[in-house]
This record gives C-alpha cells, structure tokens and sequence, in this order.
C-alpha cells in the first residue's frame, strides 16, 4: 500500500492555500511514489550528511546598507491600478480582524 | 526588405547607411510576429504600436527585440504566461529592460512561456502550446520557448529569456540558435518574476555568440535593486570576442558522451552523440586540447533531483505573493483566506500545483532534512566537482539533450520517465545553475531533419573566456545566424 494518500496530498496543497480538484489530487497521488523515489536518488550518495548546504552560487557577496535617504517612489494611483478592489488610496480587504 | 534575419553589427550597418530606417525594421518585425503567432503561438502580446527610434552610434539603437513574458514591462501585459496574472500590467521595468531602452533598443513583443518558467516543455502557457518553427509537431523546450522560436524566426536579432534549470539552453539547442546564461549576478534580476531565486538567472537568445555578447554587454550591471549583482564594469564581452583564441583546454564527461552508457540509445541520441564527437574535433582543429574526464555517476544522476526539491522548494516560498489581492483577479470568498484560495486554486495550472505540493512535502519539518538540506548539499558536491574541473580546464563541452526536439504529442510534463543515466544527459545543464557558471549553448548541426546543440559552460566570472571560446568554435561551423522556415509539417 502507497504511503501517501489523498488526504496527505491536500494537506501539501492546503498549507500553500491551494485547493486540488479529485482530478488534479489523483494525478498528484498517482506519481508521488515515483517522485519519492525519483528525489530520494539524493540519498544514496554516501556521507551526503558531513556536506555543508549550499543555498547561493557565490560565495563573495558584499552586503552594503544604503544610506537612509528619501528615494523617488512611484504614484500611488499607479501601484493601485492593478488591485480590483480599492477605495481612494486603500486596497479594499474584507474584515480581517476578529476572525 | 529582409533585414531582420542578420546580426546586430550587419543591421546596424544598414540603419547607419540609410537602407533601412528603425521605423520599418519594427513594422517587420511586427509583420513577422503575427506570422508566427499564426504558426507558432508564440507570443502573449504583440506590441502593435511599437514605434521606431532614431539609431545612434549604439549597436542596438533602433533594432527591435523580444522580451520573455516573465520580465516587468511597465505599461506593457506582463503575465508569465499565467492565468493568476493575465491582466497584470506592471508599474515598473524591469533593471535589465530598462538597460536595452536606453540604449535605444525597441521592445515589439512579449514572449510565451511555460508558467512562471516551471517547465521545459512549452506546453504549460496560459496561452496555448507554443510550437518549434523548424517543425510544428515539435516542441521548443522551455520555458524561453517564445524568445527561441521567434529569434530561429527571424523577427528580430535577439530576445530576451531566463534561465533556472536550462531555461535558455535547451530552447536554444531545440530551435537551432544560440543560448547565453551568464554568471549569477552578471544582469541584475530586479523585476525578473522569481521562480527559484538561488537558481535564476536573466540572459539571451540570439543567433551568435557576437550578438549575445553585445546583448549582454548592455543588459548587465550591478544594480542597487539586486543586491546579488556584481559589479562588472571591467567586463566587455564583445572585445572579448575580437580577440585570438584564448581557451587552452576543454573537457567533456564521459558518463554523459559515451553511447556505450545508454544501451537503448535511439537512432537520434546516437546521431547526436556522434555528431557532438565531430564538434570535439572541430575544437581540436582550433587548437584546444579536448579531454575525457569521468565523474561518478551516482552524483550525475542526483542532479535532476537535486533540481526538482530545490527548485519547488523555492517556488512555493516565491509564488506566495500571488493572492489576487493587490494584483491578480480578485477571488471569490468570505474571508480573506478563502479569497485568497479562490484565486490560486483557479489561476494556477494543474502543473504548477503538482510542482507547489512538492515543494511543500519537501519543505514538511519532518521531510526538511532528508530532501531538502540533503539536495542543497548534493548542490555543493556537483559545484564542487565542476570548480575542481575548472582548475584544470578553462570549459566544459557536453551535448544539450538526448537528441533534437521532441514530438509534442505525448509530452504531457512528467517528472522523470526515463532511465537516471539518459535523464542526466538530458538535465546535466542545471549544473550551471548551481553553481551559477556562465554557460552557452551554440547550435552544431542536424539530427534528423533538426537542429541540435553544444553547450560550453565556464567558472563563475570567466565569461569573457567562455564567448571567446564559444565565437571561435562557432566560426569553425557553418550554422552562425541560421534561422528556419516553417514548411515542414504546417498544421
């Protein structure tokens, strides 16, 4: 029997607020065996455990801070125009608090 | 008038001598876009009023180009090929685009792609399947697909594409033309739509290493707004391919080369393979020495999986800014988080879904340290590998793929499906990405009736070396500013 199942599927999906259709959650669960095995191939390489993680391509980055000075920004009016909903210069939400 | 189908010194000649103006290079190209879209399916927006400029001493000023839909246009639909953002129109430019404007440049169309560049197939746009002008029952690759197949067109020199696993590359090597990613940091990636941001990088589609180093030239610089970009003042790639061979030594790997590796070989994977072999010769010819080298196989055939973890991983972390709530189409619900839902659920491909659970099984607690801290380490052992390569060789020279295009039919995108040996063959190119190396592919012949390509990949900062190199081989072959027809197989 297949160690994951449907409900495993939709909790993965869930917490990236992402629903999955019967369909979708069926075409997910039937290659996830496959996909374990397929990403599991990282682990067979022996000692993998003493390497250090590697997270960026380089390694001499200079982090410099700007200095804390006023910058031109953009219009609000253009920063709005692609939220469908909005009231004067607020993007309108529906209530929030108290959930 | 046929001016489109040249290179960027050749049209920029014409416009300084008056045979053509900017005016008509871009109503051209205009022309040209509707006739592939036609064909091809191969743009989101063709920029109908896209005007000529006046041509300065630029190389660039006045020629048009194409820019990959997941760069920010401002004013211009900008929608990475993706339903969550078909009506985007963004406030910005991206740095890079900004660049090219400047320098006279003129933008006339946006690219398809696959999603949000999670994919190499060219099948997965909001807009439709994008087909390969060489042959419409083929498929481009991905995710540049639109850039590749609009510049083996000839609607214009260059267009612009991103590059996460062999975004550019393997688009390059399927659509017979050339394909440059540079060194991590080379062109600032602000206003690029991240997808996985350890492994993206912006770059090129051009039909010679020439006009991707002047491409490129103009495109790069640190960037206040990147704060992974370097400064590169000193690097001029377009001298860098005037002068004299300067490369020593290339190698390749034997476990990716050697057909006795791959036992149910087609004809087409032998075909290419050989063929790579004449292009070793041809490097021999030049003068380099051409070396086997031989890696464990076990750590190539990690690679593609090293890809998938990461890359998800990254991707669910980046795409969680698309709620419909300050851009996107608005979702239906009653709480913010059922809206919210609504608009991914909906927007999102069945696809990319399958990509974000991934990421998401990857990144569960008890998962993190088997998949996900395991494949960075396998990371920094292939990175490793290729650094130790670089201290000996000033490139490394691989086949692109298993072969030229692949049938659409039956591409449905699959995650693996073939033998780890053929699949390393098939992904080795994001390597480069790993590690952030400079990496070219230039096309090096037929196979089957289709173009297929070499790829050169260079240690970090060595991309002056790596065009050299590549202009210097590619001027041994005869396939430098090839572009197709679209005859064979019209639907």
């Amino acid at each position: 029997m297949s160690k994951f199942t449907k409900e495993m599927v939709d909790d993965y999906a869930k917490k990236l607020l992402i629903s999955l259709t019967d369909e979708e959650n069926k075409m997910v669960l039937d290659e996830f065996e496959y996909i374990d095995e397929s990403i599991n191939v990282i682990n067979k390489i022996e000692g993998i455990e003493k390497v250090e993680p590697m997270t960026h391509t380089l390694d001499d980055f200079t982090f410099e801070l700007r200095e804390d000075e006023v910058e031109e920004s953009i219009p609000i009016e253009e920063l709005l125009r692609n939220a469908d909903e909005t009231d004067g210069r607020e993007i309108e939400v529906v209530k929030v608090v108290g959930e | 008038m046929k001016f489109l189908n040249k290179s960027i010194e050749e049209i920029h000649e014409s416009l300084k001598n008056d045979e053509v103006t900017s005016q008509e290079l871009v109503q051209e190209s205009i022309q040209k876009s509707k006739e592939l879209q036609e064909k091809c399916n191969a743009f989101v927006t063709i920029i109908e009023d896209a005007k000529g400029v006046s041509v300065t001493e630029n190389l660039l000023s006045g020629i048009p180009y194409g820019v990959k839909d997941n760069y920010s246009t401002k004013d211009v639909l900008s929608t990475g090929s993706s339903n969550t953002l078909a009506d985007y129109v963004p406030f910005f430019t991206a740095t890079s685009v900004q660049h090219l404007k400047d320098a006279g440049a003129v933008m006339v169309n946006k690219t398809a792609m696959d999603e949000f560049g999670m994919g190499g197939t060219g099948t997965t746009a909001h807009t439709g399947v994008i087909r390969n002008p060489w042959d419409v029952t083929r498929m481009c690759a991905g995710s540049s697909s639109g850039s590749a197949a609009a510049v083996a067109y000839g609607v214009y020199p260059y267009a612009l594409g991103s590059d996460t696993g062999d975004s550019i590359r393997k688009p390059a090597a399927y659509c017979g033309i050339v394909g440059y990613k540079p060194t991590y940091g080379l062109i600032s990636r602000y206003g690029l739509f991240p997808f996985a941001s350890s492994l993206d990088h912006c770059g090129v589609l051009t039909r010679s290493v020439r006009d991707a180093a002047i491409v490129v030239d103009t495109m790069k610089g640190q960037d206040k707004y990147d704060m992974t970009s370097w400064d590169s003042s000193s690097v001029h790639l377009f001298e860098a391919t005037k002068k004299p061979l300067l490369g020593k030594k290339l190698c390749y790997i034997k476990e990716l080369c050697d057909i006795k590796n791959f036992p149910d070989a087609t004809d087409e994977l032998k075909d290419h393979l050989a063929n790579f072999f004449k292009t070793v010769e041809l490097c021999k010819e030049l003068g380099l020495e051409v070396e086997e080298v031989s890696i464990d196989q076990t750590l190539l055939n990690a690679s593609a999986s090293v890809y998938v973890v990461l890359s998800c991983a990254e991707a669910t972390s980046n795409l969680s800014n698309l709620t419909g709530i300050i851009f996107g189409k608005r979702g239906e619900g009653n709480t913010w988080k059922e809206m919210m839902m609504d608009h991914r659920t909906k927007g999102f491909s069945p696809l990319i879904k399958r990509r974000f659970v991934i990421g998401s099984y990857v990144l569960q607690k008890e998962n993190q340290e088997r998949y996900f801290k395991n494949a960075a380490r396998v990371r920094r052992l292939l990175v490793d590998t290729w650094k130790n390569l670089f201290q000996t060789y000033d490139a490394v020279i691989l086949p692109v793929g298993i072969g030229p295009a692949k049938p659409l039919e039956g591409s449905k995108e699959m995650i693996g499906k073939m033998s780890e040996e053929l699949q390393a063959l098939d992904e080795h190119l994001q390597i480069g990405n790993f590690g952030g190396f400079p990496s070219i592919t230039i096309p090096n012949g037929f196979v089957n009736g289709l173009p297929v390509g070499v790829n050169l990949t260079s240690n970090c900062k060595e991309d002056e070396l790596l065009l050299n190199i590549a202009y210097h081989l590619e001027s041994k072959m005869p396939y430098k500013g090839q572009t197709c027809e679209v005859k064979k197989n019209e639907l």
